[in-house]
C-alpha cells in the first residue's frame, strides 16, 4: 500500500484541517455562557441551601440531542396478553439482553411487564441511550391547527371506511344466505328424487315419544 | 419554552423554572394526592409522555368521557390526566382558544374550558370566554366515583362558573358574576333564551308565592358543594 491514508480518509495524517477552527467571538460567547451557567448554578445552590435542600446539578445536554416526542401509537402490549412469560428475577430491574418480556433494543434490556417497560422508556437512561434531550418542543398555533385538520380528516376517512365495510359486510352476508338457501334446495330436491313417488320420505310422528308434557 | 417530559422534574419545587400561573407552579392547582395518582397512572406514563400542544390533540380527540377520579383506587380519568398535561405545557392562549372554539370534539372543548377556569387569572375574562358555550347542549358522559352519569356541555360550563369543586379539583376562587357587574368589570349577560327565561322566572315567582317559601337555586357560590353521587368527594389522605 503505497498511498497512505488516515482512518478518516484524510490524505495525510498531518492534515489538521478537519479540526474546528475557533472563532474568537465564538469563544468569548462560549465563555460568557459558561460564566452565566456557573452563576445560575451558584444561585440555585444557594437557594437550595436556604431551603435546607440538597442541590442536584442538571446534566448538561449534548448539542446533537433531539426533542422528546410523544409516542405515536399505543405500546403494543396486546400481543403479550395471555401468553406465558417467564418472570425474570430482580423485578423492576431490566434484565440485560433479549429474553421473554418487553425488550428495549436501544438499551439491550428486557422488562417483565409493560408498566416497567414504559417507565424505562420514559427514563433518563433510555433517553440518553436514544439521544433524546427529554425536552419537549413547544408547538405553535399553526402546528396545532394542522394536527387538528389531520386528525379530523383521519376520522372522516375511518368513518367512510366503516360505511364501506358495513355495506360490503351486508353484501357478503346476503351472498352467504343466498348460497345456503341454494344448497338447501339442492338437498331437498335430491332427497325427493331418491324416493319412488318423488314425494320424499314422510316424516313419521310418534306420540308419547318420551317427552313429558 | 420547551417543557421537560418528566413531570417529576416539573413537580420538584427546587427545579421549577416554567411559566407561573397565579404566581405558582401551575401543576400545584391539582391537589397533591391527585397529582400523585396521575403521575403514577399507566395512562399518564404511556399516553401523556412527551405530548405538546399539537400532539395532545391525538389523545384529546379520543376522549369519550369527563370526570375526576374513580373507583376504590381513585384512578384519574384520561380527562384529568390531559388537563394536568395542559397545566404542564401552559399552551399559548390562542391555542387554548382554538381548542375551545372548534366544534368537532366536544370533550376537547370542555377540556379547554376546565383549563381556562383553572389557569386564567382574570375573572371577567373567564366569564366572557366560557359563557358563550352555555348554549352548547351536547351530551357528555361523566365518570363518577362509582359509575357513570350524563351531563351536558352547558351544564359542565355552568358548574365551572358556579361550583367550587369540579373533577376532583378545587377551583380557584372566582368572583360572582354580579359582583363583577357591580364593579363595571363585566357587562350584564344577555341570555340566549332572552324573554323565554324571564317568563320562566315569572312562573317560578308565582309558584314560590303559593308555596310560601323561597327555594335557594344555586347555593352559595363560594360554599363547598358536594355532588349527590359523591364523585367529586375529597381525596382521602394527603
Ligand atoms: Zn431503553
Amino acid at each position: 500500500m503505497a498511498d497512505h491514508k488516515g482512518a478518516y480518509g484524510a490524505s495525510s495524517s498531518n492534515d489538521t484541517s478537519f479540526r474546528k477552527t475557533w472563532d474568537r467571538s465564538e469563544y468569548a460567547a462560549k465563555a460568557a455562557d459558561r460564566d452565566q451557567k456557573i452563576k445560575e448554578e451558584g444561585k440555585a445552590r444557594y437557594q437550595a441551601t436556604l431551603e435546607g435542600k440538597k442541590y442536584h446539578r442538571r446534566a448538561s445536554t449534548p448539542e446533537d440531542t433531539k426533542d422528546t416526542e410523544a409516542r405515536s401509537a399505543r405500546l403494543n402490549v396486546a400481543d403479550k396478553v395471555g401468553k406465558t412469560q417467564i418472570i425474570v428475577a430482580g423485578a423492576g430491574q431490566g434484565k440485560r439482553g433479549k429474553s421473554a418480556g418487553f425488550y428495549c433494543e436501544a438499551c439491550d434490556l428486557t422488562y417483565k411487564d409493560n408498566l416497567q417497560f414504559v417507565e424505562h422508556l420514559n427514563s433518563r437512561q433510555h433517553l440518553v441511550a436514544t439521544g433524546e434531550s427529554g425536552e419537549v418542543r413547544r408547538a405553535a398555533l399553526e402546528e396545532v391547527k394542522d394536527r387538528f385538520e389531520y386528525l379530523k380528516r383521519k376520522r372522516e376517512e375511518e368513518k367512510a371506511r366503516e360505511v364501506v365495510d358495513l355495506t360490503s359486510r351486508i353484501e357478503v352476508a346476503r351472498d352467504q344466505e343466498e348460497r345456503e338457501r341454494e344448497e338447501k334446495r339442492r338437498k331437498r330436491n335430491e332427497k325427493r328424487r331418491k324416493t319412488k313417488d318423488g314425494l320424499g320420505v314422510q316424516e313419521i310422528k310418534v306420540e308419547n315419544d318420551g317427552v313429558i308434557c | 419554552m420547551a417543557h421537560h417530559a418528566d413531570a417529576k422534574r416539573a413537580l420538584d419545587e427546587r427545579g421549577y423554572k416554567g411559566q407561573l400561573v397565579r404566581g405558582d407552579n401551575p401543576l400545584k392547582l391539582f391537589e397533591k394526592p391527585v397529582r400523585d395518582r396521575i403521575v403514577d397512572s399507566y395512562y399518564w406514563k404511556e399516553q401523556c409522555f412527551g405530548l405538546n400542544a399539537a400532539t395532545l390533540l391525538d389523545r384529546a380527540t379520543e376522549l369519550s368521557f369527563v370526570g375526576g377520579t374513580y373507583g376504590v383506587a381513585q384512578r384519574p380519568t384520561p380527562f384529568l390526566c390531559l388537563a394536568f398535561k395542559l397545566l404542564q405545557i401552559v399552551p399559548d392562549k390562542e391555542i387554548i382558544l382554538f381548542y375551545l372554539e372548534q366544534e368537532e370534539y366536544k370533550y376537547l372543548r370542555v377540556l379547554a374550558a376546565f383549563y381556562i377556569r383553572l389557569a386564567w387569572e382574570k375573572d371577567e375574562e373567564v366569564y366572557a370566554t366560557l359563557e358563550p358555550y352555555l348554549t352548547d347542549s351536547r351530551k357528555l358522559k361523566r365518570r363518577t366515583r362509582e359509575g357513570w352519569a350524563l351531563t351536558y356541555v352547558d351544564d359542565f360550563i355552568d358548574d365551572l362558573l358556579l361550583k367550587s369543586r369540579v373533577c376532583a379539583t378545587t377551583l380557584p376562587k372566582i368572583n360572582p358574576r354580579l359582583f363583577l357587574e357591580d364593579e363595571d368589570r363585566l357587562e350584564p349577560r344577555i341570555s340566549a333564551l332572552g324573554g323565554e327565561l324571564e317568563e320562566l322566572d315569572g312562573e317560578d315567582e308565582e309558584e314560590d308565592e303559593s308555596n310560601g317559601e323561597v327555594e335557594e337555586v344555586n347555593g352559595p357560590v363560594n360554599g363547598r358543594e358536594h355532588e349527590a353521587d359523591g364523585s367529586d368527594e375529597e381525596m382521602v389522605g394527603g
